[in-house]
């Protein structure tokens, strides 16, 4: 049991804060207050991921045979954690290097391969997920959103909600019914966002503009080949995917650079030395370290290849606590960093108050830890 | 980074396992409030558990690994102080080994008997003594922190200087503290599972109500990053490491205990449950070293300055 980077890692960590130095525009902070999946962020991610990708940084955890570097989830795990830090200048391209690239080249066609992964690579695709429904939030089984296969085409009716980047994203990878049967009756549909009958209406929120959206599905139309894994083979898939965007967002890192940039505005002003100040920075710190630790704990098993259980929902859990945690201390004793002050601070708080929403519920993995790592017996249905 | 076991750490608990098996089930009914055994503690010594971190291949992890190992069984053993702190002061100080800090000095010290050894660490320095019977008073007999403890009547005017740094030493101290909370964290957590599992009400499971699952979900958070911290505290041995995982526990602890007693009801206040062996032990530990607001203060100062 060893917790230094090696030489290497540390040295693809400088390489990426190189690459961000040399390519995050003047003023980078404060335009990174847009966020991740406004139109200002996604259209400069539009050019940024492609210069990524020049430089061998967009994918370099993917194995070769997947024009990836081969690197391990080590350096996958670094990769996102500087990303974050920044303001994640990815946009909505983190899922597709993160989640969507793996997942196509598990389960897709070798024309779902052929149509997808090349724009990926290219960091020129934008991806949104059509999961939650007005009434499937954390009890995402009960969706609705019906597509039918009649003569080679699904015909897709019903809706969808929160759906980040859908505004301007190329393609939904979408939950869709097609039987009755709970988790079994859903089945995956990739549907590009053009097609006719998708209306997308952005709602207003806290957590900035063009993060949430309601999306139509009216009659529509997409070919049979369009479907992703077979007919009810969703639920296997999601799971899979999931457990790879469980830990794909290393908020953990972001939360805590954000305590030491308010802890440095504190000291600034002189106002660090107040000892029940001190204190509640030490237990955000301890929070986010030990956040990390668990969340490496995990990494760790997905480098030995085991698979990745329930443990994951712990680890996010504890990051939950953390990110909670110190947005409650920026607001109790930098609460002008909200106003204006800050807007590195204010990136952290949007970005830090969806933690246990965003990605299943804080509470759903909870109940995961009771009957999965704690192995209580379950609740009666 | 590696955060598996290696196969000298796993070798090294296999065997701590296999010694303490018979260590493993609290006797009930005749156990008092606090549970020790000169017969485990001979055999740690005996096959030389307690100085693993002075071995090059395994070091003060393995070492934090063994405390957090032993804390989960119900009789206390000193092996934190002994195996993560006396290495550094003198690797032959008779044990147990009773720490206190300069300015405490009236705190009930865990393990305080005749023939023990009284390390007292100041910003000055670090010393020591072997405490006779005319220092020391006991305890009131029900003494609740499962520990036996005592209390130092004085300090004898000839001490032993040690040559160690105190900031070294209080570094090591927050290390084994918060390795041996990390397994009294553990164990309290299994028992209650159990516990909670078995017991019916309304027909089911305790363990079936949300108001339970969530609460003990919780706990298996902040006690696993306990561990975890602990363990990176140890490996690491940074200042900020160790008071961070020091503070976390101790927040832990504060955390979880009532609701622990809370959840096994009239039963959780019994002796027929050991239960208390770990969680009375944890309240002591909240108290080590100025509680969570020594480590908070320590924490930030190593971190920010």
């Amino acid at each position: 049991m060893q917790f230094e980077w090696t030489e290497d890692q540390d040295a693809f960590r400088q390489q990426i804060r190189d690459f961000l130095h040399a390519n995050l525009p003047d003023g980078w902070e404060k335009f990174s207050e847009h966020g991740p999946a406004s139109p200002a962020l996604t259209a400069f991610a539009r050019s940024f991921c492609v210069t990524l990708a020049d430089a061998g940084l967009l994918f370099p955890h993917w194995p070769r045979d997947m024009g990836g570097e081969g690197l391990g989830p080590w350096e996958q795990q670094i990769l996102s954690e500087e990303m974050w830090i920044a303001g994640e200048p990815r946009g909505g391209q983190y899922m597709n290097v993160n989640w969507i690239g793996p997942t196509l080249e598990k389960y897709g066609t070798a024309a779902q391969k052929a149509r997808y992964l090349e724009p990926i690579t290219r960091g020129e695709s934008l991806w949104c997920q059509g999961f939650s429904e007005p009434d499937a939030g954390s009890d995402l089984a009960s969706l609705r959103t019906r597509a039918v296969l009649k003569d080679g085409r699904y015909v897709i009716n019903g809706q969808k909600i929160w759906t980040s980047y859908a505004g301007l994203a190329d393609t939904c990878f979408l939950l869709t019914r097609t039987s009755d049967d709970r988790k079994k009756g859903i089945t995956i549909v990739l549907v590009p966002m053009d097609t006719p009958g998708i209306t997308v209406r952005q709602i207003p929120s806290l957590i900035g503009e063009g993060d949430i959206h309601e999306v139509f599905f009216d009659d529509v139309t997409v070919p049979e080949t369009a479907r992703f894994g077979d007919e009810g083979q969703a639920w296997e898939i999601v799971a899979y995917s999931l457990r790879n965007e469980r830990l794909g967002i290393p908020r953990f890192t972001l939360a805590r650079a954000a305590l030491d940039r308010a802890v440095a505005m504190l000291k600034e002003r002189g106002d660090f030395v107040r000892e029940h100040v001190r204190i509640e920075a030490a237990r955000c710190a301890a929070l986010c370290e030990g956040a990390g630790t668990a969340n490496y704990a995990v990494v760790q098993k997905r480098v030995d290849g085991l698979a990745i259980g329930a443990e994951s929902s712990s680890a996010r859990y504890a990051t939950v606590m953390a990110e909670r945690a110190v947005c409650e201390f920026v607001v109790e004793f930098l609460p002008e960093a909200l106003a204006g002050a800050s807007p590195y601070l204010k990136m952290h708080h949007q970005r830090g108050i969806v933690a246990g929403i965003a990605a299943g519920s804080a509470e759903i993995q909870l109940n995961i830890i009771a009957s999965d790592v704690l192995e209580l017996p379950r609740e009666p249905r | 980074m590696q955060l598996a076991l290696n196969d000298d750490q796993t070798q090294v608990l296999d065997f701590v396992e296999a010694l303490a098996r018979p260590f493993v089930s609290a006797p009930l009914h005749d156990a008092g409030l606090a549970l020790e055994s000169a017969e485990l503690d001979a055999a740690l010594v005996e096959n030389g558990f307690l100085d693993v971190m002075a071995v090059e291949e395994l070091g003060p992890v393995t070492a934090a690994l063994v405390v957090e190992k032993l804390a989960r069984l119900p009789f206390a053993v000193e092996a934190a102080v002994s195996a993560l702190v006396r290495p550094l002061i003198g690797p032959d100080l008779p044990r147990p080994l009773c720490l206190v800090e300069e300015g405490r000095l009236s705190a009930p010290l865990r393990f305080l008997r005749p023939g023990a050894t009284v390390v007292v660490v100041g910003p000055g320095g670090v010393n020591s003594f072997t405490a006779s019977e005319d220092m020391i008073a006991p305890a009131q007999e029900d003494t609740l922190y499962a520990y036996p403890v005592a209390f130092l009547k004085g300090v004898p005017g000839d001490v032993t200087m040690h040559d160690a740094d105190p900031a070294e030493v209080t570094r090591a101290w927050r290390v084994a503290m918060a390795a041996e909370a990390a397994g009294l964290l553990g164990a309290a957590l299994a028992s209650v599972v159990t516990y909670v599992s078995e017991r019916k009400q309304f027909g089911r499971p305790l363990a079936t109500f949300q108001a339970m699952r969530h609460r003990l979900a919780e706990a298996q958070v902040v006690t696993n990053t306990a561990y975890w911290l602990a363990m990176r505290a140890a490996a690491s041995g940074t200042r900020a490491d160790a008071a961070m995982a020091l503070l976390h526990a101790q927040e832990a602890a504060r955390r979880v205990c009532y609701d622990y007693h809370q959840f096994l009801g009239g039963m959780g206040m019994t002796l027929e449950h050991p239960l208390h062996l770990w969680t009375y032990r944890l309240k002591l530990l909240t108290a080590e070293l100025g509680g969570r607001g020594g480590q908070g203060l320590a924490a930030a100062e190593a971190l920010w300055g």
